[in-house]
């Protein structure tokens, strides 16, 4: 404890991250220097050898932090540095984000190295990069300010443009990064002025000064917040604003497709919450209905678009516009049991994306992706177990009874029609019903084409794990969607609600 | 002394002809300078909004807040960083395809 009355151990998650991507830009530096005077052979093993270091640190303070924010929601740490300014704030909330991103993160880290290895972008800077996104997300996900929310969405967003750039030698990936880079400045630029705005309304930053003094009759304050939600739709990628997503998904490196999917949505939805039960809760019934045509608008242009495509990437960031809008059904029906509900989908979503985004990482051959929709004929009779979780993660988007995204779609909807918002829930379920079609082609596919000649590949034992993790938590909670948690008395969507209650 | 209504005209002006030549011009560079102006526009209300705050303050014990200046600087230094990795990109985007026009980059479709 210092003067000001804040236990600095808390804030151990952003620093274990911080410290990891430093502690990797500067091993890479010190270590690949030696390598030049080696013949090609040993040079190979070389770098290979400290690819898997580098991966090793990352993967080893992303599990620090994972672990650390556990420990905080357990002992219902709720704390903040400098109450007067509120800057920063962890309690339950920030902590169950914080170890939804380190999970998503962590996963990500270990599909990416053998993939990056058989590209040969091996180097040390992506995981560097990785773990400063990772860091601006804790730092946004537990600001209590709109000085510091602004700083760490910036620093979740600068390294992802340059993640989804990182295969540089690609004009596909180059391109996909500058369409990211040209459209995410651009919707920083409108959040920003929005957060100026709403400054000059009310002459406060902090959360809880805005509520305080925020007018809904001011032009001023209004013009600001339009401009602040029209950036959050950017990063949720809500339609109207998602053009850039299909692109970006598809050029990409798959491992950083996978990250962005997984984390920069579950920050994006959980400092929007924050922001909305701290700073605006009193403006509840004017956001409400912007709230429910984002929704819709992202439930049918998402699944509809995710019909035609033929490349399962894109596929799969049409599905995530059409994800995103179901989120929104929670910011919409805005009860306790909605947020506590919109939380599970969050978790499942980090399973069944990452899982499902796996198995294209783990298909990938000889530095090609496979992720034309013909590229999955046959593959049930060549690798027959990655068809099986393919299966498994696609029947989970699709939220069948069984899989944990049959639960995360039903408590999001049960809670949505207690809030009497019945018209949203039957475009919910019949986007639904419609995204069976596109998700079950991919099975389809993979059963009933004949295989096209091409030799097995195989998948790298890290891939595999993940791989399992994954099906296995999308199995488990399943069937047991309230399963205790270790070390906690009560279910786990008891604690979601719980958390959100405050 | 200036009022504030002029200053924020001016960051609205501003702002909005850094919309338009986002939105409109082809060549990546003005592109990337269109961005700047958006991001300059935001320093100049920001750090006029803070002035007419601070002049509202009344009494000399009253701490006058420095939130928009700082916010200012903020912004300064993510531009700065904003840009270094945007040209990093277009780069090597200029590498592999000797172009600087923005519909050139139209590899990936619906």
């Amino acid at each position: 404890m210092d003067a000001h009355g804040f236990n600095w151990h808390v804030l151990m998650p952003v620093a274990a991250v911080a410290v990891g991507s430093l502690a990797v830009l500067v091993l890479e530096v010190l270590l690949s220097r030696r390598t030049g005077e080696l013949t090609p052979p040993a040079r190979a093993a070389s770098e290979r050898r400290l690819a898997l270091l580098l991966a090793f640190i990352a993967s080893f303070s992303l599990l620090i932090a994972l672990v650390a924010s556990y420990v905080l929601l357990l002992a219902g740490v709720d704390t903040a540095f400098d109450p007067q300014n509120a800057m920063l704030r962890i309690d339950g909330l920030s902590g169950m984000a914080i170890g939804i991103v380190s999970m998503g993160a962590l996963l990500s880290v270990w599909l990416s190295s053998t993939y990056l290895m058989a590209l040969h972008i091996n180097h040390g800077e992506y995981y560097a990069l990785l773990l400063l996104a990772v860091t601006g997300m804790f730092i946004a996900l537990c600001a209590e300010n709109l000085m510091l929310l602004f700083m760490g969405v910036e620093l979740m967003s600068i390294p992802a443009y340059a993640l989804a750039a990182f295969d540089r030698s690609k004009l596909r990936s180059n391109e996909a990064g500058l369409k990211y880079f040209l459209l995410g400045s651009f919707a920083s630029a409108i959040f920003l002025y929005g957060i100026a705005l709403l400054y000059g309304a009310t002459g406060r930053l902090d959360y809880a000064g805005l509520q305080r003094t925020i007018d809904p009759s001011s032009t001023l304050a209004m013009a600001g917040l339009a401009l602040l939600l029209v950036g959050f739709a950017f990063k949720l990628a809500l339609v109207p604003f998602h053009q850039y997503v299909p692109d970006v998904y598809e050029g990409a490196p798959t491992p950083v497709t996978a990250f962005i999917s997984v984390c920069v949505k579950t920050t994006a939805v959980f400092v929007l919450l924050r922001l909305l039960l701290q700073a605006l809760p009193d403006l509840a019934g004017l956001l409400r209905p912007i709230f429910w045509l984002l929704a819709v608008a992202s439930i049918v242009v998402g699944n509809l678009m995710a019909i035609v495509q033929r490349n399962v990437k894109r596929m799969l960031a049409y599905s995530s516009i059409a994800h995103a809008g179901y989120l929104m059904l929670a910011l919409v029906s805005e009860t306790p049991e909605a947020y506590g509900a919109m939380i599970f989908y969050l978790l499942a979503y980090v399973f069944m994306n990452l899982g499902a985004f796996g198995v294209v990482i783990a298909l990938a051959a000889r530095g090609r992706d496979c992720e034309r929709i013909e590229d999955f004929a046959g593959i049930a009779s060549r690798r027959p177990g990655l068809a099986a979780v393919m299966t498994l993660f696609m029947l989970a988007l699709a939220g069948m009874p069984g899989t944990v995204g049959f639960w995360a779609k039903f408590h999001l909807f049960e809670s949505a029609l207690e809030a009497d918002e019945v018209a949203l829930v039957i475009v919910a379920i019949l986007g639904s019903v419609v995204s069976f079609y596109y998700y079950l082609r991919v099975p389809v596919e993979m059963y009933m084409r004949d295989a096209s000649e091409e030799e097995p590949t195989h998948a790298s034992t890290n891939e595999l794990a993940v791989l399992l993790a994954c099906a296995g938590v999308v199995l488990y909670l399943g069937f047991f969607p309230n399963a205790r948690l270790p070390g906690h008395a009560a279910g786990l969507l008891d604690v979601l609600r719980a958390t959100v209650g405050m | 002394m200036i009022p504030y209504d002029h200053v924020l005209g001016l960051s609205v002006l501003l702002f909005t002809i850094g919309v338009i030549g986002a939105l409109t011009r082809r060549n990546l560079i003005v592109i990337l300078m269109c961005l700047e102006l958006m991001l300059n526009a935001v320093n100049l209300a920001f750090v006029g909004f803070n002035r007419m705050w601070a002049g509202s303050v009344s009494g000399p014990e009253t701490p006058v807040a420095l939130d928009g200046q700082v916010f200012a600087l903020m912004v300064i230094t993510v531009a700065a960083s904003e840009v270094a990795v945007g040209l990093a990109i277009l780069i090597s985007l200029v590498r592999n395809r000797d172009s600087i026009n923005v519909e050139d980059a139209s590899l990936l479709r619906w």
